[in-house]
């Protein structure tokens, strides 16, 4: 029900005078974002969880969320918007830049102001001295931040206090650092066009149903209701909760949603399948019971689908990654005779959700001469646009897909999601432009979760101590979607040994699984490493020691002789050394993770008016495409990597990488370089011949020449504007294959980590506490060496919350979403996260173009596994259910001490 | 519609209103379409007295008083140590900035099925309870009625603990244990339609009171309780002269503990003791299939909570 009376509110706002209007249910939030342009202020969950929302009240830090807007009633108000006084940043804002506090910049808001109310009122209390992280932790509780910046928020909060930057202009590694800080950065939900609808989604309640009546008369007949469309597919059938039936767009989101309630809609319910073991059993509901219908199955995966069998929800097996599978087999059989050491078990884990702080959106508009200019939070502009003409039949010149910036992906905002598809078909049929923003229960629902996984996995070791053989049975379930492949990792760690490997999808009914960083690869190597571990527990052998007899990867090696040198990895002692309540363990894993480059990326490196500008078809999430290319470019030219105007975020600039699959700085780097060096070499030639310079060459410190050297400042003075499209070059020796994968290379070189992490296990309340954490990496070259350790940081922090906290839990009779808030669906918190120390081996990658590959992926491989082995070390119980919950770990005690 | 009464007499809700304080769950609830009344909105009710703490009466909270205006109060920390440990863990700072003492003792159940805009269920109107035959990984192990949902007042716990009193406009005044009931109704509070929660009244302090508080979660900080726990302890030459144990997250009222307190009462205050005493808090435990882990976690958060009162 809506409220219609309006209250008049007077506030100071950021130190100007507001009055206005306001419902009895408006939010705060709303009214500061919608009616007074406040958009650096930011919705998160919703629900008071996430702090992306919070503003000072009265001085004192507020979730606006949950605030009612007729609260704001004399109060005064600051935003992050007003947070610096007359253009000089508070000094939070200053300690955020300098120690890189951030990453997409989605929660940035929220973390400044509760941040700089601690500080202020730390530093009145305690004077400039640092706080404890413990203390740091208490203050920050009500914020979470999805990409993993809590180390570095540590650091830039503890350095706050101590005044270091009440005045000192830091050195800002981040190359978009100070328009997050200053809640300007434009993200897609905060796109606000003239005569901007809002488009909301109807969606199926049941699980499996079809809708035999859907009726729209009456939502269009409502007032300030602008279009109506119908979003079933042409069968009808619902095959999850949650999926799209209809969308409204209206005059606010309160018409929109009133509207929804006017559809007259009836089901045909049928029995669902609710998770893997239901869609198993004998007799279950089938998602896909025709041969016709399994076209419809979205695919999970990143790369192409192949003709696979399927049994009722079975789909598989998918063998292409096996070695020797008789071999692998006997090699098994033997060493379950007793000829040799074998290591089995079932491990299994959660479907883990991407929800990215800013939910899935875009906003569409028709313009006049029949183009399409659409606003999505994506990872992949250029794509967009392509998929996006294909869909509606036009030339892709005629689709522009605009993302400035982009609140966090992980690999939930590649698709052509329907949230887009409705604003575009929305914006049509109203003739008007439409947003199509999803809150945080359909964010949880649709927006992206990584399948559910169940591993039976064996392990052969022979008599001599080598790996003989390896088994593997995958089952993913990815919901309706299928293509869940895990087999891959367990092909390209520990290579010699024959394997026989089957990936299987289940279909259930449940929402469709999407690319989830390094798809695949936290299950699989929760499986692997720990079973590797659990090897060398049975060999009594060290881990290390093993895995150096196993492994052939060079980088790995590297790593394995700098773990070698951790006092908490050589002290760490005998298992299950500790018999009290808490246990200390300590846990080590390995990674490995394919390197991709997007082969025809470009990167234009044009001289303007005001210095360089680098400019590309790819998009920053949060992980540092913009400081990448203006690093790569700055070098060229001894000048500021600030002093690079980079422009990103649109599809009609030179085509530029998807940001998945890691692919971004191994894509653009190179291509930046190439650029950067051609530009130089024109400019060269223009500058000499003007000036008439004498065996003029270009390098890095300017235009080097008989007479002397002239600085790129002077050069730029006199050079003509021009302009050159850098092109990502074959790496030295070409790549893996010779032929692209969907628009993808696949390098010759793989990429590792090896990990290392400290924890305590309380054996009485099941809880266990990440210590302290070591992480080494191989990935090449550093191009940003501070957003590299930034990332580290953060996919090792998913990854712990992906093996202590996340879980997404469906009703199992309706398939209803339980875990729709940040709530239920839990993520880790500042206060949850060990001391991470990080370590990058930079050799390896010599023959790779400008020397570097990602991280993004890699980075979240190890982390799961590496608790589940500190968890055995400390208590000599192995987990081998994800996530390691209270309730799991104290059955566990309570077993094990009987 | 909306109004902003001056007063918590003029508050008195009318057949289609519902009171609104703070307002950080009942915005969330009206998100979530749980609930459609017309708003009273406390905004504009006098601010509540200033804490004071009177040796022989005890002392009056006013219901609009902020939690974190009660958790770092000085009176309140020295003198009902065990309220200010509890006002200071729940929820999160920024919620504790807006929420209310009122608000806090009458908030709704957290259960995911209550809070599920599609499904009805016992709290919204539903004909069953969805959790009891669904997912209930974080409900009771007491199962004391039809609803199987822990009630969430981290403060109705701590007053529990000191048999405190609300103060009732438009209703008789009434305990802390009334006003949650004995578990068998569906609601989640007792308080009837026209009444309006106005103040606690908390008893007289108890020299040398100390307080403890526990909380069993999977994270550091900001989660909804498994299990939680609030003490206070009186020793008196190395004896127990006064104890109280309430319970929380794991029945649909707070629980007194009346078991544990009984058998540690004039007992000394070594670990063995306390744990023995904390062993008998299964006693009454009836727990559901997925919630049998409460049970076994049960006596350790009370041992916890039992030693930060006692080392405090």
């Amino acid at each position: 029900m809506t409220n219609d009376e309006r209250v008049r509110v007077e506030f100071q706002l950021d130190g100007g005078a507001q009055a206005l209007a306001v419902g009895a249910d408006d939010t705060a939030l709303a009214v500061l974002r919608e009616h007074c342009g406040r958009t650096g202020t930011k919705l998160g969950c919703g629900h008071g969880v996430c702090g992306a929302c919070a503003v000072l009240v009265d001085g004192e830090s507020v979730k606006t969320c949950l605030l009612p807007a007729t609260a704001l009633h004399r109060r005064s108000v600051t935003t992050v918007e007003g947070l610096a006084q007359a253009d000089r940043l508070h000094p939070i804002q200053r300690a955020f830049m300098a120690e890189d506090a951030l990453q997409c910049g989605y929660c940035t808001p929220g973390f400044l102001i509760r941040s700089a109310s601690f500080v202020d009122q730390w530093r009145r209390e305690q004077g400039d001295v640092a706080p404890s992280r413990d203390t740091i932790a208490a203050a920050l509780a009500g914020h979470l931040c999805r990409c993993g910046a809590y180390e570095q928020i540590f650091a830039a909060v503890a350095s706050a206090c101590t005044g270091v930057h009440d005045s000192m202009d830091p050195v800002v590694p981040r190359y978009d650092a100070r328009v997050k800080v200053e809640g300007k950065a434009v993200y897609t939900v905060d796109v606000k066009l003239a005569g901007q609808l809002e488009g909301r989604m109807l969606r199926s309640p049941h699980a499996h149903a079809k809708v035999v009546v859907l009726d729209l008369e009456r939502a269009r007949q409502r007032p300030g209701v602008k279009a109506v469309l119908d979003l079933r597919g042409a069968d009808a059938m619902v095959r999850y909760a949650g999926q799209e039936i209809a969308a409204v767009a209206a005059i606010d989101r309160h018409t929109a949603e009133a509207a929804l309630r006017d559809i007259e809609i009836r089901y045909e319910v049928f029995p669902a399948a609710i998770g893997m073991e239901r869609a198993l059993a004998d007799g279950a509901a089938l998602v896909y019971p025709r041969r016709s219908e399994r076209k419809l199955a979205p695919n999970t995966s990143e790369g192409p689908l192949g003709p696979l069998g399927w049994t009722g929800n079975l789909r598989g097996p998918f063998f292409f990654f096996s070695v020797k599978r008789r071999k692998a087999r006997a090699a098994i059989e033997r060493a379950r005779a007793g000829a040799g050491t074998l290591v089995e078990g079932i491990w299994e884990t959660q479907v883990q959700c991407h929800t990215a702080l800013e939910p899935n959106a875009a906003v569409a508009r028709w313009d006049d001469d029949g183009g399409l200019s659409v606003w999505v939070s994506t990872q992949a502009v250029h794509r967009m646009s392509h998929d996006i003409a294909t869909r509606f039949g036009l030339p892709q010149a005629k689709v522009r897909v605009f993302a400035d910036y982009v609140g966090g992906g992980f690999g939930g905002k590649a698709d052509f999601a329907p949230s887009t598809r409705a604003a575009i078909e929305l914006a049509k049929l109203a003739g008007a432009p439409v947003r199509v923003v999803l809150d945080r229960r359909e964010e949880l629902t649709v927006g992206g979760l990584r399948p559910a996984q169940k591993f039976d996995l064996a392990l052969a070791a022979n008599e001599a101590g080598e790996l003989a053989g390896m088994r593997l049975t995958a089952w993913g379930d990815a919901g309706v979607a299928i293509g869940s492949v895990t087999s891959s990792m367990f092909r390209i760690m520990y290579k010699r040994a024959p394997r026989d490997l089957s990936d299987y999808d289940v279909t259930t009914h449940g929402p469709p699984g999407k690319p989830f960083r390094g798809p695949g690869g936290p299950p699989a190597f929760w499986a692997l490493e720990q079973a590797i571990d659990q090897m060398a527990i049975a060999r009594t052998i060290d881990p290390v020691a093993l895995r150096r007899s196993w492994d052939d990867s060079p980088v790995r090696t590297r790593l394995y002789d700098w773990v070698e040198t951790l006092d908490a990895w050589t002290q760490r002692g005998p298992i299950a050394a500790d018999k009290g309540r808490y246990r200390r363990g300590v846990g080590l894993a390995a990674g490995g993770w394919f390197y991709f480059v997007q082969s025809a990326t470009k990167v234009e490196v044009a001289l303007g008016p005001q210095g360089v500008i680098a400019s590309t078809a790819s998009q920053d999430m949060g992980n540092g495409t913009r400081t990448a290319i203006a690093n790569a470019v700055a070098r060229h030219f001894t000048i500021s990597p600030h002093a690079v105007e980079v422009r990103i975020g649109d599809s009609r600039l030179v085509e530029g990488p998807f940001s998945g699959g890691s692919r971004t700085t191994a894509s653009v780097v190179p291509a930046a370089d190439d650029g950067a060096i051609r530009l130089r070499e024109l400019l060269t030639k223009a500058v000499a011949a003007k000036l008439g310079l004498r065996q003029a060459r270009g390098e890095a410190s300017g235009i080097v020449h008989a007479d002397g050297v002239l600085g790129w400042a002077e050069a730029f003075a006199v050079a003509p504007e021009c302009s050159v499209v850098g092109k990502r070059v074959k790496d030295q020796g070409g790549f893996f294959l010779p032929f692209r994968v969907e628009g993808l290379a696949i390098g010759r070189f793989l990429a590792g980590s090896v990990q290392v992490v400290e924890l305590e296990v309380d054996t009485r309340l099941g809880k266990i506490r990440p210590l302290r954490t070591w992480a080494g990496i191989g990935c090449g070259r550093l191009i940003s060496p501070e957003l590299a350790r930034s990332q580290l940081q953060g996919g090792i922090i998913q990854g712990l919350s992906y093996a202590l906290y996340e879980e997404r839990r469906l009703d199992p009779r309706t398939g209803q979403l339980l875990t729709g808030s940040l709530d239920d669906y839990r993520i880790a918190g500042i206060g949850d996260i060990p001391e991470i120390h990080t370590h990058f081996d930079e050799a390896g990658f010599e023959d790779v173009r400008s020397g570097t590959v990602g991280l993004g992926e890699l980075v979240t491989l190890a982390p799961a596994a590496c608790v589940g082995n500190a968890v055995m070390h400390a208590t000599g119980w192995r987990p081998l259910t994800l996530p390691i919950r209270p309730d799991r770990l104290v059955e566990a005690m309570k077993a094990t001490s009987q | 519609m909306i109004r902003f009464p001056t007063s918590y007499e003029l508050a008195i809700a009318g057949p289609d209103e519902q009171l609104r304080a703070g307002g950080t769950d009942w915005m969330e609830r009206r998100e979530l379409g749980l609930t459609s009344a017309n708003v009273v909105d406390l905004r504009d009710v006098e601010a509540a007295d200033p804490i004071e703490v009177d040796p022989s009466t005890g002392a009056r909270l006013g219901a609009n008083l902020t939690i974190a205006t009660i958790a770092r109060h000085p009176a309140i920390r020295m003198h009902y140590p065990a309220l200010a440990l509890a006002a200071g863990a729940l929820a999160t700072p920024e919620i504790r900035t807006v929420a209310t003492l009122g608000g806090g003792l009458l908030q709704r159940s957290r259960c995911w099925y209550y809070r599920n805009p599609t499904l009805r269920c016992l709290k919204s109107g539903g004909s069953e309870c969805l959790a009891r035959t669904g997912d209930h990984l974080f409900h009771v192990c007491f199962d004391l009625g039809p609803c199987a949902a822990p009630n969430p007042s981290t403060l109705g716990m701590a007053l529990l603990g000191y048999d405190a009193r609300i103060e009732v406009v438009g209703g008789r005044d009434r305990t802390v244990a009334e006003l949650y009931g004995d578990g068998s109704s569906v609601a989640d509070h007792q308080l009837l339609a026209g009444e309006v929660l106005s103040a606690v009244h908390l008893p007289p302090p108890v020299v040398g009171e100390r307080g403890g508080y526990r909380r069993a979660i999977a994270r550091a900080r900001a989660e909804w309780p498994l299990i939680e726990v609030s003490t206070r302890l009186q020793i008196t030459e190395g004896k127990l002269a006064l104890v109280r144990v309430a319970i929380g997250g794991v029945a649909p009222i707070p629980l007194r503990l009346d078991e544990v307190e009984a058998a540690l009462l004039g007992q000394g205050i070594d670990d063995a003791t306390l744990e023995r005493a904390a062993a008998l808090s299964t006693r009454r435990c009836t727990p559901l299939p997925m919630t049998r882990y409460k049970v076994d976690m049960l006596p350790t958060a009370v041992f916890d909570a039992l030693c930060h009162a006692r080392d405090s």
